[in-house]
């Protein structure tokens, strides 16, 4: 089963996501910051990472610049799940290395969609 | 610009941030509560889609579709089965009618033989005493004497047969014609309550399986209509997510402006020359606190509607399919009782009227050979009477009372021809009469039963496949009431969530008219707060920690002093933009 983690500190979203994704046949593991999100992504291997940006003890793009320097994660797909929906903030994701960018609150049947074109 | 006032500001941020704070953590709690409800909710419904699809599934199979047309042949066949032999009863009633009338012409054919008989006896005595008075010359008459007395007999033991076999066929007929004036009233009833029976079953099939048939679209419908209503949800639950940062933004902001008030200095003109700042601070807070009234008011709402909507779906019509197949069933196994049990009654009524067929048979093979026997006694007594009046006359004066009795004889054999001829012409009619109840009682033979019987079997057998459809729907809407009950259950869990939400959220609104108040009190004595501040400073100052594109739209609104943006985060959920 493919593993996916979402990292987030609304523990709301957290079970939106792992409720959309475990439906759809996704093994979710569950992250409360960026911090938790980064020890997770060095100790398991994930398909796909889904991070908030707005997080207390590490943001999200602290956390993925941290995870693509991990060995065998460089390449593991990372999407972005914030509010924020600014230009700027978007190209900073970008060049940390996000995979892509969702504004909340996300489309459950796209997120899968998504899901499933980028985990292979 | 007093310091008094100043502290009352103070005083009154430093109770909106801690108010705003325990209703975010009230909140956190509920929604969470809320989305674990929610996680449970959506099981069910998956579990009741499940049991739907298997529902649908099940009457789009042919066991239940083709139940119409088995029913129909049914129906057609009993009507058929029925009407057949209501026109056959009529047909035999005839031919026992027609065969009382040959009965009583038999009747008088065996009254002219006994007749006959007598009369033959009296010649043979009469032959004997001629035969004694011309003695030895008279020797050659005595076969006839014999023959006469011979003949008599037999016409005398043949004319009882035929007397006690028409009388009980006479006292058979009666029962057959009781039996029979009977069964065509009861026939005509049977008739006219399978018309009506059945015009009821098949409109109760008919309907149910077009009620069936609309089915699998409106599962679809509703399918469609959960999956929308439970993304409606998760987005909903996300939106939380959205006025949470939004309240936290408010606090941090109401802390800024008071760090920046009380830093400011102690003087009245330090005082008065922050005071703007704060002012346009707090429109901004106002701001904000409606948008997100508003916001929560929209995705608490959303909550709500879309958890009642699953549960309507989920115990709509999908869940009543069962009951239909059920009806249906028993609709149908009704009728086909009826019509089983006609099909016995008529067997027992097909016994007795082949056991009436059966006894003219008899009676035609009966008056056949009476027939038979008449012609050859006819035959013997024209050739007796010719040898004897052959013989007298040869005697001459002698035998002329032998003479007499000769012409007798022929006299005799002139009338038993007659008697002959009736009978001939009885057994014709009675041949007519076994051949037209032949084709009448076609109606009750075994190939016009087999049909029947045919229709019947398929009936049985679709309504076999009925049966087992009706027991799957039938548990699997039990199982769909379960797990809707449960939902209820749920949803009652959140409908409680529902009244602390609105009262965690009395708080923010509470905090709303305190800062309100706040504004409208320096708007009242300080009027030049509302000198207009660098919207860009503003913009620099509340806006950095800012994490939404809609605080940002809030705050330009006020700040331009034009209507709050009236967009509200889509529970439609947003699309993924990939790099």
């Amino acid at each position: 089963m493919k593993r996916i983690l979402t990292v987030d500190d609304s523990a709301s979203v957290r079970q939106m996501v792992s409720f959309t994704l475990r439906k759809a046949g996704y093994e979710v593991v569950e992250a409360v910051d960026g911090k938790d999100g980064l020890g997770k992504a060095g100790s398991e291997k994930f398909d796909l990472i889904i991070t908030d940006l707005n997080m207390p003890n590490m943001d999200g793009i602290q956390m993925i610049t941290a995870v693509r320097k991990l060995p065998g994660a460089a390449f593991v797909p990372i999407l972005m799940l914030t509010t924020e929906s600014q230009a700027g903030k978007k190209d900073e994701g970008r060049k940390a290395g996000a995979t892509g960018w969702i504004v909340k609150p996300f489309d459950a049947n796209q997120l899968v969609a998504v899901a499933q074109k980028l985990v292979k | 610009m007093s310091v008094a006032t100043r502290a009352e500001i103070l005083s009154t941020l430093a109770r909106g941030g801690p108010a705003l704070r325990a209703m975010a953590t009230i909140v956190d709690h509920e929604i969470g509560s809320v989305a674990r409800t929610f996680g449970v909710l959506a099981r069910h419904a998956e579990e009741v889609l499940h049991l739907a699809a298997e529902m649908v599934a099940c009457v789009e199979n042919d066991k239940v579709s083709s139940v119409l047309p088995k029913v129909q042949s049914l129906g057609a066949a009993a009507r058929h089965f029925t009407t057949s032999r209501l026109e056959a009863t009529g047909g035999i009633l005839e031919v026992v009618s027609a065969e009382v009338k040959l009965l009583r012409q038999l009747a008088q054919v065996a009254n002219g033989q006994q007749a006959v008989a007598m009369e033959i006896k009296a010649l043979s005595v009469l032959t004997n005493i001629e035969v004694a008075r011309l003695g030895s010359v008279g020797m050659g008459f005595q076969y006839l004497a014999h023959e006469l007395s011979a003949f008599s007999k037999s016409v005398v033991e043949d004319t009882q047969e035929l007397a006690t076999h028409t009388e009980g066929r006479r006292a058979a007929i009666e029962e057959t014609r009781r039996v029979l004036s009977a069964e065509i009233p009861r026939l005509r009833h049977e008739l006219m309550r399978i018309e009506s029976d059945l015009k009821d079953a098949l409109e109760v099939v008919a309907e149910s399986l077009t009620q069936l048939a609309t089915t699998p679209a409106k599962f679809r419908g509703c399918v469609e209509d959960i999956a929308r209503q439970i993304t409606a949800v998760v987005a909903a639950i996300q939106s939380h997510d959205i006025t949470r940062q939004m309240n936290e933004h408010v606090e941090t902001a109401f802390a800024l402006i008071a760090t920046r008030l009380s830093g400011a200095g102690d003087t009245a003109d330090e005082i008065a020359q922050e005071l703007p700042r704060s002012y346009a601070g707090l429109r901004i807070q106002i701001g904000q606190l409606q948008t997100i009234e508003e916001t929560v008011t929209a995705w608490t709402s959303q909550i709500k509607v879309c958890m009642k909507d699953i549960l309507r779906v989920s115990a709509s019509e999908v869940s009543a399919m069962g009951r239909v197949v059920v009806d249906q069933e028993r609709k149908v196994s009704a009728q086909l009782a009826c019509i089983e049990l006609l099909e016995k009654e008529s067997q027992a009524y097909s016994e007795k009227t082949r056991h009436s067929v059966q006894g003219l048979t008899n009676l035609m093979q009966l008056v056949r050979e009476h027939v038979q026997r008449q012609q050859s006694v006819r035959d013997r007594l024209r050739m007796l009477a010719f040898n004897s009046i052959i013989e007298a006359n040869h005697l001459g004066t002698k035998a002329d009372a032998i003479l007499a009795i000769s012409k007798s004889i022929k006299g005799i054999s002139t009338t038993w021809s007659e008697i002959t001829d009736q009978s001939a012409q009885a057994l014709k009619e009675i041949l007519a009469l076994v051949q037209q109840s032949n084709e009448v009682t076609e109606a009750f033979s075994q190939s016009s039963t087999d049909t029947l019987l045919e229709a019947q079997a398929q009936t049985r057998a679709g309504l076999d496949g009925l049966r087992d459809a009706a027991t799957f729907t039938g548990i699997r809407a039990r199982e769909m009431t379960l797990a809707t009950e449960k939902m209820q259950a749920k949803i009652k869990e959140v409908g409680a969530t529902g009244e602390v939400l609105d009262e965690a959220f009395a708080r923010s609104a509470a905090v709303l008219r305190e800062i309100e108040s706040l504004r409208l009190h320096l708007e009242v004595y300080y009027p030049w707060v509302r000198q207009e501040v660098d919207p860009q400073e503003a913009e620099d100052l509340f806006a950095a920690f800012y994490t939404t594109e809609l605080e940002r739209d809030v705050l330009r609104a006020v700040l331009l002093q034009t209507d709050l943006p009236a967009h509200q985060p889509s529970l439609a959920g947003n699309s993924v933009e990939l790099f």
